[in-house]
């Protein structure tokens, strides 16, 4: 009989083999396509800046910008998706009693936030060769950042997976409410430009302040709104507690085949 | 030795609470003894394997494990879109033999005889296939009770003698808990009996007498 604290390792370790082998070999080139994503969505929107003469944003390079915010961006938006789908896609692995629906979905998350961090450095690296700047200058505050906006995307996915569990069509929704997630955080388009009275509003969403203290990591001097790292951490303590109260809670429920 | 203490079940689904399946049962299932479970469909059988296997569990009560017990081989346990021997290499590893794989993977492979197809995806696998695969991968391990649900029963006839023999060998070491309609597979593996009727169990030290009882309450 081994520790507890051993099994659960050996599982995560286990359940980690079997996802990311999925996720970067499941099908032809499945790697290629989780990197293509991105840079696609960073030239297209760089291309359109460029076509309107702007070369920056808050006082940094808009190129910079882009990549930072649309990087950032789906490093939250991957691993809410797929957290979301973890319960049904390893159901049958229910019946080993030491496999639990919290395991999974934690180490779904971690596939992502491993597979996030080879696709910063790629597209950082090949920023970097393009002659743009891209050492952070505040390494600590722009990890915090990208770690919480991780953490944030993990709650968020423990949520939405039981409420699809439950409500099998609330999928539906919580896929489509990334899009507009997407168009008011401040990932194509900078929130100064919103008029000033509206703001206050756009500052509710904690991806803004995710995204915004990743870009100050990265340039100190950046101008942006007045974003805070303890405000995104709140949302991540409230996000993650609730999930993992609706995982123990309801962990009956997750299981049944 | 098994301990299953006063188990209640019922599912809540999208339709609301459903009704208790299983409704207060108390078992003691010595270690070395083979136990075939018989009742009709929707009895609760396959609800008190998984309970017992900690694969579920109860609503009320509570299940004491005291040895090395399998996880309940039924049609759950192996992920469709991974072939068989990656189903089967993330058993071994949960199972904390990442140290011994090819080993185990080669057992594996061997028992369950399915040539070509073990490197196929389990969802085109027969049912017939996927009963090997299950009964070989559990094989692979040392449990004192093993808990099979249908599995030994899905295969030819000629896997079921192979399975059969592999077991007894194993007879003086371990048990198993199963569920099986026909009453021959039944008595090649298990002693003992337990009859499950309205939620409820009774313990038969001799399977005959379980599955007289159960077919005198059918008349």
């Amino acid at each position: 009989m081994n520790s507890p604290f051993i099994n659960t390792l050996t599982v995560w370790q286990a359940l980690f083999l079997r996802e990311a082998l999925d996720r970067f070999f499941g099908s032809r080139a499945a790697w290629g396509w989780l990197l293509a994503e991105p840079s696609m969505h960073i030239g297209f929107i760089g291309g359109i800046w460029g076509a309107m003469r702007r070369n920056s944003m808050g006082g940094i390079n808009v190129s910079m910008w882009i990549i930072l915010g649309m990087l950032s961006f789906f490093l939250f938006r991957r691993t809410a998706v797929q957290t979301l789908h973890a319960l049904d896609c390893n159901r049958a692995f229910f019946a080993f009693r030491q496999v639990r629906p919290f395991d999974v979905a934690l180490v779904r998350g971690g596939v992502e936030a491993f597979s996030m961090f080879f696709i910063f450095l790629f597209i950082l690296g090949a920023a970097a060769m393009l002659g743009l700047d891209v050492l952070p200058e505040d390494l600590l505050t722009a990890l915090l950042a990208l770690v919480g906006l991780w953490l944030f995307g993990l709650g968020y996915g423990l949520i939405t997976s039981v409420g699809m569990r439950l409500v099998p069509d609330s999928g539906h929704i919580f896929q489509i409410l990334m899009l507009p997630l997407y168009l008011i955080s401040g990932v194509i388009m900078p929130l100064t430009m919103v008029p000033a009275a509206y703001r206050g509003w756009l500052l509710w969403n904690p991806l803004v302040h995710g995204l915004e203290l990743v870009r100050l990591g990265f340039f100190r001097n950046y101008h942006t709104l007045d974003v805070s790292m303890a405000y995104l951490y709140a949302w991540v303590l409230g996000s993650l507690f609730l999930g993992m109260a609706l995982y123990r809670g309801l962990e009956t429920r997750l299981v049944t085949q | 030795m098994i301990v299953v203490e006063d188990v209640h079940k019922r599912y809540t689904t999208r339709h609301g609470v459903g009704d208790w399946v299983l409704r207060g049962i108390n078992l003691i299932i010595p270690t070395g003894r083979s136990v075939g479970l018989v009742g009709s469909n929707g009895a609760g059988k396959s609800t008190l394997l998984r309970i017992i296997g900690g694969a579920d569990y109860p609503t009320r009560g509570r299940v004491e494990r005291c040895c090395r017990v399998s996880w309940p081989m039924a049609n759950g346990g192996l992920e469709g879109t991974l072939t068989g021997r990656q189903n089967a290499k993330f058993v071994c590893r949960i199972h904390g033999f990442q140290n011994e794989l090819p080993e185990r993977i080669a057992r594996i492979e061997a028992f369950a005889e399915l040539g070509a197809a073990f490197d196929k995806p389990v969802q085109t696998y027969s049912s017939g296939m996927r009963s090997r695969l299950q009964f070989a991968l559990s094989l692979a391990f040392d449990f004192d009770v093993y808990i099979s649900d249908e599995v030994t029963a899905a295969g030819d006839a000629a896997f079921r003698k192979k399975a059969e023999l592999a077991f007894k060998n194993l007879a003086n070491t371990a048990s198993i808990i199963m569920v099986a309609h026909s009453d021959s597979t039944l008595k090649a593996f298990c002693e003992s009996g337990i009859l499950l009727r309205n939620g409820k169990a009774t313990w038969y030290d001799k399977l005959d007498d379980a599955l007289v009882a159960y077919k005198e309450g059918l008349q």
